[in-house]
């Protein structure tokens, strides 16, 4: 089901390790890229609940989420925001 | 005779590993090890591109070894092949990613951010007791006492007796890390676990029967819900146990003789401890407590240009990659503010350290404590040793004064 609200979904690759934790919570989300680290497929193709576990589960903390609107950090390092 | 020694266990890799895969990085970074009977790697890309690819690469470690034992064997030391098997550490998806989703929600970032102030109580205590002393064996008087005290209040176990599950732990180390010069090894190993899973067992069923809000509730609940099996519970309640300090004492000793070694960096860590994420960022790359892991090739693979066959194993020399000049400047320095610093410590991929979040908090409270609390230390021996294995970077004991 996706999710009413939009948000922007940040993984900072610096930390990404490819634990694929973030893939497994929320597959229609995350998806490995060539390197095999994460990436944003799409941000809307799941409900918030699960992209915030799933952003929550990452071991190295590299996964932000943001009100795309407001640009209110729901989830992560505010360091690592844009 | 090669240009480098092929002997993993050499006294003189034990005491300077990084010269070695310095040395070995360069004679060849995907190097066959007659010796060892397996690949070595040693660049930051290679070993990376292994870590992050579990199609290629098993962690199976019991089953490759089941293969080279004879029945006989496999019979004598079915204590460590009943548990060991069941680590998440040694398994492969999809068993792999049914363990970690299980159990990493106990240890994300956020998690283990609760347990900071009791990991700063718990350091506290203990350097209260030491810093009127004056002198220390950073090994059996802090680096050990913190992350078991830790493990065991987080599983909910906090009156177990810490110096026999060091002894065992020990015991099971012997084998776990490798240390390919002990012929008793196997034997040496069984008898750790079978007396971790003896003292453990009863602890796990006192939880099935009185529930508490705990690490080992929570694997006796997601038994109870068909997640884990029985075998897994208490296999994880071993890993849990031994994982849980092991490698941390081992993070925090050689850290602090990196510190000592360094005492500008004490001085700076001490006037800005702001400095401490970054600092233990770069410990962890220095000189880590895990030097190495092995993988087992499951299909043929093309590392640095060189083809590893279905069968092959190979030794992921994380240490290696993370003084490999190509990826990091001026590698063999200490310099506590390098960013960034994707070192490899804690393996990448699938298997990154379950643990990686704890060990990075005790780490921290760690430092924060003895830079805050002691003088810089001078280390009291000329001659440090280390536990002889091929995983593990570990000291037998660290004597300072300060």
């Amino acid at each position: 089901m996706p999710t009413s609200q939009r948000l922007r979904i940040t993984v900072d690759l610096n930390k990404c390790v490819g634990s694929t934790i973030c893939v497994q919570l929320s597959p229609s989300v995350f998806a490995l890229n060539d390197q095999r680290q994460s990436s944003v497929v799409d941000p809307t193709n799941d409900t918030a609940a699960n992209i915030l576990e799933a952003a929550e589960g990452c071991p190295l903390g590299a996964i932000v989420v943001q009100d795309a609107e407001t640009g209110q950090v729901l989830f992560g390092a505010r360091d690592a925001a844009v | 005779m090669p240009l480098v020694t092929d002997d993993l266990m050499a006294p003189d890799v034990m005491t300077d590993p990084h010269s070695y895969y310095r040395q070995m990085r360069e004679l060849d970074p995907v190097f066959f090890n007659e010796r060892w009977g397996g690949w070595m790697l040693t660049g930051y890309d290679d070993v990376v591109q292994v870590l992050r690819d579990p199609d290629g690469f098993s962690s199976d470690r019991m089953r490759f070894l089941a293969r080279e034992l004879s029945e006989a064997d496999r019979q004598r030391f079915a204590p460590i092949f009943d548990v060991l098997s069941q680590w998440i550490v040694f398994r492969d998806p999809p068993d792999h990613t049914r363990l970690r989703i299980v159990l990493n929600k106990a240890f994300t970032p956020k998690a283990v951010e609760r347990y900071r102030p009791r990991v700063r109580a718990i350091v506290g205590d203990l350097l209260g007791e030491i810093e009127g002393k004056g002198r220390m064996d950073v090994v059996r008087d802090f680096a050990y006492l913190v992350p078991l005290t830790v493990i065991l209040g987080l599983m909910g176990a906090p009156d177990l007796d810490r110096d026999l599950i060091k002894q065992w732990s020990e015991q099971l180390g012997v084998f776990f890390f490798l240390r390919a010069d002990e012929p008793r090894r196997r034997e040496i190993a069984c008898e750790g676990v079978t007396s971790l899973v003896e003292y453990l067992t009863p602890i796990v069923e006192e939880k099935r029967a009185h529930p508490a809000d705990d690490l080992l509730t929570a694997l006796v609940a997601a038994q109870e819900r068909g997640e884990l099996s029985e075998q897994e519970v208490i296999a994880t309640c071993v890993l849990l146990v031994f994982g849980g300090h092991e490698t941390t004492m081992n993070l925090i000793a050689n850290g602090t003789l990196a510190l000592a070694r360094h005492p500008e960096e004490w001085e700076r860590l001490k006037q800005q401890p702001a400095l401490i994420e970054s600092a233990v960022e770069e410990l962890l790359r220095y000189d880590g407590p895990v030097k190495a892991t092995v993988r087992w090739v499951k299909h043929d693979v093309t590392v640095g240009g060189k083809t590893l066959r279905d069968g092959d194993r190979a030794l992921v020399v994380l240490s290696a990659a993370n003084r490999d000049p190509q990826q990091f400047t001026d590698p063999d320095r200490l310099e506590l503010t390098r960013s960034p610093n994707p070192h490899v410590a804690f393996a990448h991929g699938i298997h990154v350290c379950l643990g990686a979040s704890l060990a990075r908090m005790e780490a921290q409270e760690a430092f924060l404590g003895l830079t805050q609390r002691l003088p810089v230390p001078v280390v009291a021996t000329d001659e440090l040793e280390y536990h002889p294995a091929v995983v593990s970077r570990a000291l037998k004991a660290l004597p300072v004064e300060f």
